[in-house]
């Protein structure tokens, strides 16, 4: 089978094209490309030729599938356009990052107030139980997500563009540093001790339901990240979408009700934004491709995010 | 219903943009007498109310592109109408000290000036459906001279700025507090200051490319 790899304006990548055997896969394919362009498969993103101002989107080809589910009929000639995705890393390696940050630079203004005096403040510095239990809660927090990232999550795509480790890390290590400098403030004024338990109580049920949220997740695919899109069951899951995302936001609520301060709230506020968008598109995703129809099973009603609001 | 709103929203848009027009028009007459009369240590004082009523009139440009009756995107009209305001309200009204500055001169002709064009290419394609070739040249075509005079005095009045924000103190917030928070206006303008280095290459090549674009379509009709 002879292939064609062009880029997106229809330039020629590999000068008269990619010979393979009839029963080669999409993986062959990315492996002949990588020997002859030097880029891994990982930056390979390979679709079918649309119609140039064409308006439908390309169909992407899976790396599992044959490339004869891909030609027509029993042409032994296929064209692919070929989109280098630039730098990659694995998943794992930007979650790893992404969370090392907040999980070392907020115990660096708990433990060494000496930070203050950069900004001003000279005085004796008087460690308030509640700045002791959130920096436990904090660390607790980033350390489990470290771990379930290596030994929990299953990813369905391998990689993320190497300007997302820049991007997440940007965001993740500011937050982190902007809500320690604040909870951990010689000047900072404590809750109530009621408004303190309450807070890291329903903080701390919300970051066990949130790892359980995880579990269930982790079971819908196979280890090798497989399975595809599945309805998800048990647990919140029976009545919302995205309860892993409702448990996310809702420890962090449960932290700012403790510790109380603006800029809590404003990481609060922006996470939320954001899993929002996440949690809508998979409820629209879900709810389309579970429509009841042809043997289907249909999407049931639940809360897409944030009972009872959302 | 349906067929009353189109003629409802053109109406509202010429409205619209017909007054924020005459806006900038006193602001532009009243900045020239000034200068002419009495000199640019005067022009804000003399400028200020239609200055005040313009630009504050510009926030309903973000409500239209949020509610859509424009297609002009939010993230195109959000950061320009922002950075206005912060120099017309967060600057140049809360530090009289800045007023008497001859960029505050330079600033407000080159925004005039690119109002007057804008409002005008709006406020006649809306209510006529049409506006002359060479307002559309003059739309996409000032601002190559316009924005860098703009931009140059934006940046240079919240410099003069700096000594008397750190002074006053004016709109800050010190802890302690009951919400453990503390807001640094000598801050936030050092980071305004900041956003124009990226900001300004950024705004200039979209307008570019948005001249390319319209002049191209202008041409092929």
């Amino acid at each position: 089978m002879k292939v064609t790899v062009v880029s997106r304006s229809g330039r020629e990548i590999v000068k008269g094209g990619i010979e393979l055997n009839d029963s080669a896969t999409v993986a062959d394919l990315q492996e002949a490309i990588h020997k002859q362009t030097k880029k891994h498969p990982s930056r390979q993103r390979l679709t079918l030729p649309v119609q140039p101002g064409s308006k439908e989107k390309p169909v992407v080809l899976n790396y599992k599938k044959s490339l004869n589910d891909y030609t027509s009929g029993n042409s032994k000639t296929l064209t692919v356009t070929f989109k280098d995705l630039g730098p990659q890393v694995s998943y794992r390696t930007l979650f790893f990052f992404e969370y090392l940050g907040p999980l070392l630079l907020y115990p660096v203004f708990y433990y060494f107030p000496v930070v203050y005096q950069y900004f001003g403040y000279k005085g004796e510095h008087v460690i308030h139980p509640v700045q002791t239990y959130a920096m436990y809660y904090w660390c607790f927090h980033y350390a489990k997500r470290i771990l379930e990232t290596f030994f929990v999550h299953r990813f369905s795509h391998a990689t993320s563009p190497l300007s997302n480790v820049f991007r997440n890390c940007a965001y993740y290590w500011t937050f982190g540093c902007y809500i320690a400098y604040y909870v951990n403030h010689p000047l900072y004024t404590p809750v109530s001790d009621l408004q303190m338990k309450i807070g890291f109580g329903f903080g701390i049920l919300c970051q066990v339901s949130n790892f359980y949220c995880h579990i269930i997740l982790r079971n819908l695919r196979g280890p090798a990240g497989e399975g595809g899109y599945q309805i998800p069951r048990g647990f919140l899951f029976n009545i919302v979408t995205c309860a892993n995302y409702t448990t996310e936001i809702y420890q962090w609520l449960g932290f700012n009700i403790a510790t109380q301060t603006i800029a809590g709230y404003i990481f609060l506020a922006v996470a939320a934004f954001i899993m929002t968008n996440w949690a809508l598109a998979k409820h629209r995703r879900l709810k389309k491709l579970f429509d009841g129809k042809e043997g289907r099973p249909r999407y049931p009603r639940r809360w897409v995010i944030l009972p009872p609001f959302l | 219903m349906t067929a009353s709103v189109s003629p409802m929203k053109r109406l509202y848009l010429s409205l619209y943009n017909f007054t924020v027009l005459f806006g900038w028009l006193q602001v532009l007459f009243l900045v020239l007498k000034t200068l002419k009369e009495m000199g640019h240590q005067n022009v804000y004082s003399v400028a200020q109310k239609p200055l005040l009523f313009a630009q504050t009139a510009a926030i309903l440009e973000i409500l239209h592109g949020l509610v859509g009756i424009v297609r002009s995107p939010i993230s195109a009209t959000l950061p320009q109408i922002s950075s206005r305001l912060f120099l017309v309200w967060g600057i140049l009204w809360s530090f009289p000290e800045t007023q008497t500055h001859f960029l505050v001169s330079s600033l407000l002709i080159s925004w005039s000036i690119t109002e007057i064009i804008r409002y005008s290419f709006f406020g006649l394609k809306e209510a006529f459906s049409f506006s002359p070739s060479w307002l559309l040249w003059l739309r996409y075509s000032t601002f190559l001279v316009l924005y860098p005079t703009g931009i140059s005095s934006e940046v240079g009045l919240i410099y003069i700025a700096l000594p008397f924000i750190k002074a006053s103190e004016k709109y800050c917030i010190r802890m302690p507090n009951t919400w453990n928070s503390s807001f640094d206006y000598f801050y936030i303008a050092i980071v305004a200051l900041a956003i124009y280095v990226p900001g300004s290459p950024h705004m200039y090549s979209y307008m570019l490319a948005q001249r390319k674009k319209a002049l191209a379509k202008a041409k092929a009709a």
